[in-house]
């Protein structure tokens, strides 16, 4: 079951197209990356799943019907340039944006109140906006956020500005509201957090969607064949006795250990190598001291496909040029 | 999702009317006008005119005395009569000015020159101006030796002043006076003028401070743009009809209970009779000022006065709002702001121009089709009704300012709703069109 299914949207600005035919569909329950450079149209698609603005094309299709204004109460976004009324109180303005969401006063008062003994942030409750710092004021900014338990939870960039213990109480908050049943949009451009928390992600480059699945699959399939080797012994002993098992491979300079002197190799096997078969022919040629699947990092995977599809681009326009 | 407007509203009034800055303009911006008012008069019976003594070189030797009987309520003055050369008398400090009169001053009046030291003052130049062109007038009519003339000049002299009766719409007559309804006319005008340019900006920078410290796109995501938009001109407009109820009242409950206490018991009662058509026509007041005291002093009248106010206020308010509401979504700063700025602040400047020139003659065409204009009806028609004029071109003006507001709201809330989303260049006319027109 999807709780957001967005398809082919398209959003065109004088100039530019924000958005060009992308699809995304976001499973309920889970953590979902969407990830991008920046300006590549990823929150122009956050304002259109958030009903803020309407794309030219396409529909969004929230929880089984088509979204509409009403749904915007079900659903918690916390923008990535956020602010708050400066001259307003803390509590008077949680509970302005509590009311908003269609909170009764006396229920977001309670609720709010809970939020803020948790947060460890009580007595800022009678202070004004101005009075706090970028941390503090982002503590308020997500607990009016999560305030209503939405079923879909939008974040854009929710840790810049946090610092790392704080970073870390927010975490743990996303993942406790995930396991209570809500879904999380997570919009970010911290690879390593998509690691750690997502499920599913998507990558927008220059409007279009080019890449998107379950994270663990996606770094198995690219990462397959792929392979960390350190021993000591003689590197070329290794390459002959392994042959034509390796497609490429790249070594490092030794380090220079009691031991003896280590080396790093980095692997690409052929497609359908046995590995019971290499490791048996890598033990007998050097001292194995680890061996371990290399899975590439969000951050490789981020790089290498959005230059990849840069590239294609360029060439395909470049052919139109020439045409 | 409809009572999320009220939410918005809630907040921009409450934020605006608990401030401290409100609260004291409201209370003390009646005064204040009062005070103003009232201030000519309290400097000049609060300072004191320097001592002057003048020399009069009097050649004529006929105009020193009724100078001098002239110049008696002057306490500050002292006149001694002088003969001798102009020059050295001049030359003599002692004096703080001298006043030569020719000795042909009758024939030729512009023989007289008043010399001084320092700074003279227009009241003593005034008044022996005056002084003298009475005296040579009498010395030249008595020249035609004519019998009686004293007697025949008394019975002349005529106090004129025109009592204007106008007959409204349903017959009745009501004194009235074009320069009181100038005056009323003018004021509301500029009360107006206030209100629009105050209240339009506070709604247009409140706009750009939600855009810059981005509390705006945490509220877009729960308040569809419209939504905000209309709720903060409703919030803001709110905050503006409450200061006018407030100085309303005040001021008719200062005509109902004041008023009456400081009036002398004479002029109330003469107001009551002018009002009732039997002024003793031999009145010693005059019959403007008994007219102007008894409008002030006319709860009814003042009350209605402020309701037109508010008709106008309101609708020229909402009208012209809109137009700030759609500069402040388009631009980051105050600064950017400043050139589009003028799209408002000019037609409100024009209106305000235009109005003075109503109050001489509120009934010509281009008065009529200015005040249904919804740039400018508000204010012109704020200068026209005082005088009276036919209550179907005020129905028909408020109600084209109110169409249009609901027209302009349509248009603003299409630039407002893509402006919010911008920063950074500093857009055009152009750009504000295109973004109307999008999708």
């Amino acid at each position: 079951m999807n709780i957001i299914e967005a398809r082919n949207i398209t959003k065109k600005y004088t100039g530019h197209t924000a958005l060009d035919d992308v699809s995304v569909n976001i499973p309920q329950g889970s953590i979902y990356g969407l990830l991008g450079p920046n300006g590549a149209g990823k929150t122009t698609l956050i304002r259109i799943i958030n009903h803020i603005t309407a794309p030219d094309s396409g529909e969004v299709i929230f929880d089984g019907h088509r979204l509409c204004a009403e749904d915007v109460v079900h659903i918690g976004y916390l923008p990535e340039e956020r602010g708050l009324y400066k001259k307003m109180k803390v509590g008077e303005q949680a509970m302005f944006f509590a009311k908003l969401k269609g909170l009764r006063s006396k229920e977001a008062e309670a609720q709010l109140k809970q939020w803020f003994e948790r947060f460890g942030i009580m007595n800022w409750w009678g202070k004004k906006v101005e009075e706090l710092s970028k941390g503090m004021a982002q503590k308020v900014q997500f607990i009016v956020t999560v305030l209503h338990r939405p079923k879909l939870l939008i974040f854009d960039e929710p840790f810049s500005g946090f610092d790392p213990i704080n970073a870390d109480l927010l975490k743990r908050e996303i993942l406790k509201l995930r396991d209570q049943g809500a879904t999380v949009i997570f919009s970010t451009h911290n690879m390593e957090s998509v690691e750690t928390l997502c499920d599913n992600f998507s990558l927008i480059n220059r409007s279009q969607n080019i890449l998107s699945g379950n994270v663990a699959e996606i770094r198995n399939h690219m990462g397959a064949d792929n392979y960390k080797l350190t021993f000591q012994g003689s590197p070329e002993k290794l390459f002959t006795a392994l042959g034509d098992m390796v497609l490429r491979h790249r070594i490092s300079n030794p380090a220079d250990t009691p031991q003896g002197l280590v080396y790093n190799a980095e692997l690409k096997l052929h497609p359908g190598t046995p590995i019971r078969e290499f490791i048996t022919q890598a033990n007998e040629a050097v001292d194995i001291i680890t061996f371990d699947r290399s899975l590439p990092s969000m951050n490789e995977i981020f790089i290498k496909t959005v230059e990849e599809s840069n590239a294609a681009a360029d060439v395909a326009k470049a052919l139109r040029a020439n045409r | 999702m409809r009572n999320n407007i009220g939410i918005i509203i809630h907040r921009e009034f409450a934020e605006r009317v608990a401030k401290k800055s409100f609260i004291i303009t409201t209370l003390l911006m009646p005064v204040l006008m009062l005070l103003m008012m009232a201030a000519p008069a309290l400097i000049m019976s609060v300072s004191t005119p320097s001592d002057k003594h003048l020399a009069v070189i009097d050649e004529s030797g006929v105009m020193f005395d009724p100078i001098k009987e002239g110049v008696k309520n002057m306490e500050y003055l002292t006149l001694s009569r002088q003969t001798g050369a102009l020059d050295s008398i001049i030359a003599d400090r002692s004096y703080d000015g001298v006043l030569y009169i020719g000795a042909d001053v009758v024939e030729n009046p512009r023989n007289t020159f008043l010399y001084f030291h320092d700074a003279g003052g227009m009241e003593v130049e005034n008044t022996i101006n005056s002084i003298l062109k009475q005296e040579i007038e009498d010395t030249r009519l008595q020249a035609y030796s004519i019998e009686n003339l004293p007697q025949i000049l008394a019975e002349i002299e005529a106090d004129v002043h025109v009592s204007t009766i106008r007959i409204n719409d349903s017959g009745e007559e009501e004194n009235t006076s074009s320069t009181i309804s100038m005056f009323i006319g003018m004021a509301m005008t500029f009360i107006l003028y206030m209100f629009l340019l105050m209240y339009g900006q506070m709604v247009m920078t409140s706009i750009i401070e939600e855009k810059n410290n981005r509390v705006l796109e945490l509220v877009v995501s729960s308040v569809k743009p419209i939504q905000l938009m209309l709720g903060k001109i409703l919030g803001v407009g709110l905050v503006a009809v409450l200061q006018v109820f407030i100085w309303g009242v005040l001021i008719c409950l200062m005509s109902a209970f004041v008023a009456p206490l400081l009036m002398p018991e004479s002029i109330t009662s003469q107001v009551e009779m002018m009002n009732s058509g039997a002024l003793d026509a031999a009145s010693d007041i005059d019959p403007e000022m008994l007219q102007a005291i008894g409008m002030f002093t006319s709860v009814s009248y003042l009350a209605t006065l402020f309701g037109y106010i508010l008709l106008f206020l309101i609708g020229g308010f909402l009208f012209y709002a809109s137009i700030f509401a759609a500069i402040g979504s388009a631009v980051d700063n105050i600064q950017d702001a400043s050139q589009l700025q003028s799209f408002a602040i000019i037609p409100i400047i024009i209106a305000l121009v235009f109005s003075m020139s109503v109050a001489t003659d509120p009934n010509t065409t281009a008065a009529f089709w200015f005040s249904m204009i919804p740039f400018t009806s508000p204010m012109v028609m704020l200068a026209r009704i005082p005088f009276g004029i036919p209550h179907w071109e005020i129905w028909v003006s408020a109600a084209v300012l109110y169409i249009s507001f609901i027209i302009m709201a349509w248009i603003s809330a299409k630039i407002y709703r893509v402006g919010i989303f911008m920063y950074g260049k500093k857009p055009t006319v152009r750009d504000l069109i295109r973004w109307a027109r999008y999708k």
